[in-house]
């Protein structure tokens, strides 16, 4: 396909698959979800840009 | 009620919510608590349980919960106390 | 990724109240998180380490958990990530 300036978007971005994914795991409450999640997200995000926390232990205790 | 806990999906989790239920981890440790909900992502499990001074929340990860027996139901005023976890009574409004 | 039952894929009514329980199972989940933001919370972990921080906030997939004054066996850490892998569960006051 031709190649528009930036580099070609995926035939269907990240966005479009994951509100497809959230309409077959929450049908009509997708959105509602989908925004409660985004929200959340956002706030770790931005803590953790903020706030540049290191995990603690620094090795996993699990693998 | 026994049930296959860990295998069973959203609307059998749904039905055990506000039961008692009782949790056994990996780590063969036991927790007793009331069903608040259980994540369908992370299949956490979280439990409401009272003391005489308050209540606490615990929140059993998915991974580490091995098996999940639901108790009884709760009765009147428990049942009260657990609806209004999430949506604390509004304040009454004074207008008529 | 999240399975969805058999007898849902095959029957309308039924996966539309799968979706259903899902959302509010979901929800009451998120808000449980969000009722934790600023709290004292204490980690029972593995290893046998116990921890107590104040809980910022938590990735959607419930990897990670950002918090903050961690108290550890050996000091207060201000700004820490806690992986969720390594939590058995964690508890707090309401």
């Amino acid at each position: 396909g031709s190649c528009r300036g930036s580099a070609a978007a995926p035939s269907e971005r990240p966005g479009e698959r994951r509100a497809a994914e959230m309409k077959k795991l929450y049908g009509k409450d997708a959105a509602k979800i989908l925004a409660m999640e985004a929200a959340m997200q956002l706030t770790f995000d931005r803590n953790r840009d903020l706030k540049q926390p290191k995990y603690w232990p620094v090795i996993p205790l699990k693998l | 009620m026994q049930c296959d806990w860990l295998h069973s999906g959203p609307q059998l989790w749904l039905r055990c919510v506000h039961r008692q239920v009782r949790l056994r981890t990996g780590k063969q440790e036991e927790h007793r608590g009331w069903l608040l909900t259980v994540d369908p992502v992370s299949h956490s499990v979280v439990l409401l349980s009272f003391r005489e001074d308050g209540a606490s929340v615990r929140v059993v990860m998915g991974h580490a919960v091995k098996h999940v027996e639901v108790l009884q139901e709760p009765d009147q005023d428990m049942a009260e106390r657990l609806r209004s976890f999430f949506h604390p009574p509004t304040t009454v409004s004074l207008d008529p | 990724s999240i399975p969805t039952s058999a007898a849902a894929q095959s029957d309308p009514e039924q996966l539309q109240e799968e979706q259903h329980a899902r959302s509010v199972l979901r929800e009451r989940f998120l808000r449980c998180l969000l009722a934790m933001t600023n709290k004292k919370v204490q980690f029972h972990m593995h290893e046998k380490v116990n921890v107590e921080a104040t809980f910022g906030a938590s990735d959607i997939d419930v990897l990670n958990f950002q918090v903050s004054d961690l108290h550890t066996p050996i000091g207060v850490q201000k700004e820490a990530l806690i992986r969720c892998q390594d939590v058995i569960s964690f508890t707090f006051d309401v």
